[in-house]
């Protein structure tokens, strides 16, 4: 695992979120594409580590410290075991584990962040669904040139069995 | 000589790391709000760079007016209003024998760049360069062309965030047109605000002017103006009442530099 690498990807996609992002309502949740990635395609030890900077950084654009740490972590773990059962190879599959992962991650953060005193807004669900979809669609196109940058081999199936 | 090696179990990993997550959840806010404001102070520059270019990519509306007519037209206005102003202020204190401060008189206008600007349905906010140090505290109001857009929610030493009043989650005390009433108006995300609970009986129209309430907040000294009503038809559940959206009076999307009132300044 390149960590340099890792950690200048994780900045870069908080910054374009943070800034490119803003203004837009509905917008893919980058962070949270690259959380299913790292889950995806790292050991399982690997992908605890980085579900947990992932959301570490999430958390620093966001409204509270926490809540999406707590989040992506529990998520990102669970889907690097769940990777192990079934495999997240083709693209639909990816597609479909980044729009489940952004609605489950998603639903989760904003609780948390309620309880933490963070008021929630009226039309929560709908943006929510609207992230996770978008996440969906365009979180596939993004996991070849993320490999291409972590020097990740997409062609075969990486499982961990340790 | 073999170093000897450490192997951490997954388990007690993924245990370490959640509870450094809880940690933070757990931690007071002014505290943990800290790491935002530094990432904010850290990487202004990129963070800057990346709105600039998304706002450049916004498709910009042309004006029906020529832009130089219709601002010496609001100057003039202006100037009429603030002689009138002085002349009336001036009849009071003869009449009362006692000077009357004129608003914002007591206190200082803190200028602050904007560090991020965070706007959608969810949440409305600005980053600013300027905290504690510079005099700032939570609830301050905050000005951009001279109208009332925002107040101020996380304080740290040299950084605050900002709450526009689209926010879905600001509310605040307003006061409408030349109606003698007062109404809550809390922001409803889409860079506008909502205004409810007004009887029918009230006058409202279109293009009314609304003014942030100077009453029972220690933040302002005179009614400033906030927005204008946008639209006015009757609440959907309650035909007895008006429903009424509120539109920002200045383009907030592209300020780069707001103002903060600092009343009673040390």
């Amino acid at each position: 695992m390149r960590w340099f690498r890792f950690a200048v990807l994780i900045l870069l996609a908080a910054i374009l979120q943070a800034s490119l992002f803003a203004d837009v309502n509905i917008k893919p949740d980058l962070l949270l594409i690259l959380l299913v990635f790292f889950a995806v395609y790292c050991n399982i030890s690997e992908a605890i580590i980085t579900s947990f900077m992932v959301g570490f950084a999430a958390d620093l654009i966001g409204l509270a410290m926490g809540p999406q740490i707590v989040s992506f972590g529990l998520f990102g773990t669970a889907l690097a075991y769940l990777h192990r059962v079934i495999a997240i190879k083709k693209m639909p599959h990816q597609a479909l584990a980044i729009f489940v992962t952004a609605l489950l991650a998603g639903a989760l953060a904003y609780f948390l962040a309620s309880l933490k005193g963070q008021p929630i807004t009226p039309n929560i669900y709908v943006v929510l669904l609207g992230i996770s979809l978008y996440s969906g669609i365009v979180g596939p196109f993004l996991f070849l040139p993320s490999a291409w940058w972590m020097r990740v081999k997409t062609n075969r199936l990486r499982r961990s069995f340790r | 000589m073999a170093r000897k090696q450490t192997r951490v179990s997954r388990g007690m990993l993924f245990t370490w790391f959640m509870l450094a997550g809880l940690i933070f959840l757990l931690a007071p806010q002014n505290l943990t709000n800290k790491f935002q404001f530094a990432f904010a102070r850290i990487f202004h520059w990129p963070l800057s760079i990346g709105r600039n270019i998304s706002l450049a990519a916004r498709i910009q509306q042309p004006f029906t007016e020529p832009a130089n007519n219709r601002e010496t037209q609001y100057q003039n206005y202006i100037a009429n209003l603030e002689a009138q102003l002085k002349q009336e202020r001036q009849k009071v204190e003869q009449l009362s024998g006692l000077r009357n401060r004129g608003p914002l008189e007591g206190a200082k206008l803190m200028l602050a760049d904007v560090y991020t600007a965070s706007i959608d349905r969810l949440h409305s906010e600005l980053t600013i360069n300027r905290g504690e140090q510079d005099g700032l505290v939570k609830g301050q109001f905050v000005l951009a062309d001279n109208s009332i857009i925002a107040t101020v929610s996380d304080v740290s030493s040299r950084t605050a965030r900002l709450k526009l009043f689209t926010d879905p989650t600001s509310k605040i005390a307003v006061q409408i047109g030349k109606l003698n009433v007062e109404r809550i108006m809390q922001g409803s995300g889409n860079d506008s605000a909502k205004i409810q609970l007004l009887q029918i009986e009230h006058k409202v129209k279109i293009g009314d002017v609304i003014y942030a309430s100077n009453k029972k907040t220690g933040f302002l000294d005179a009614p400033m103006i906030i927005g204008k009503v946008a639209q006015c038809k009757r609440d959907d559940q309650n035909p007895s009442l008006w429903d009424i959206t509120v539109k920002p009076v200045c383009d907030i999307e592209r300020l780069t530099s707001v103002t903060v009132i600092v009343i009673n300044p040390r």
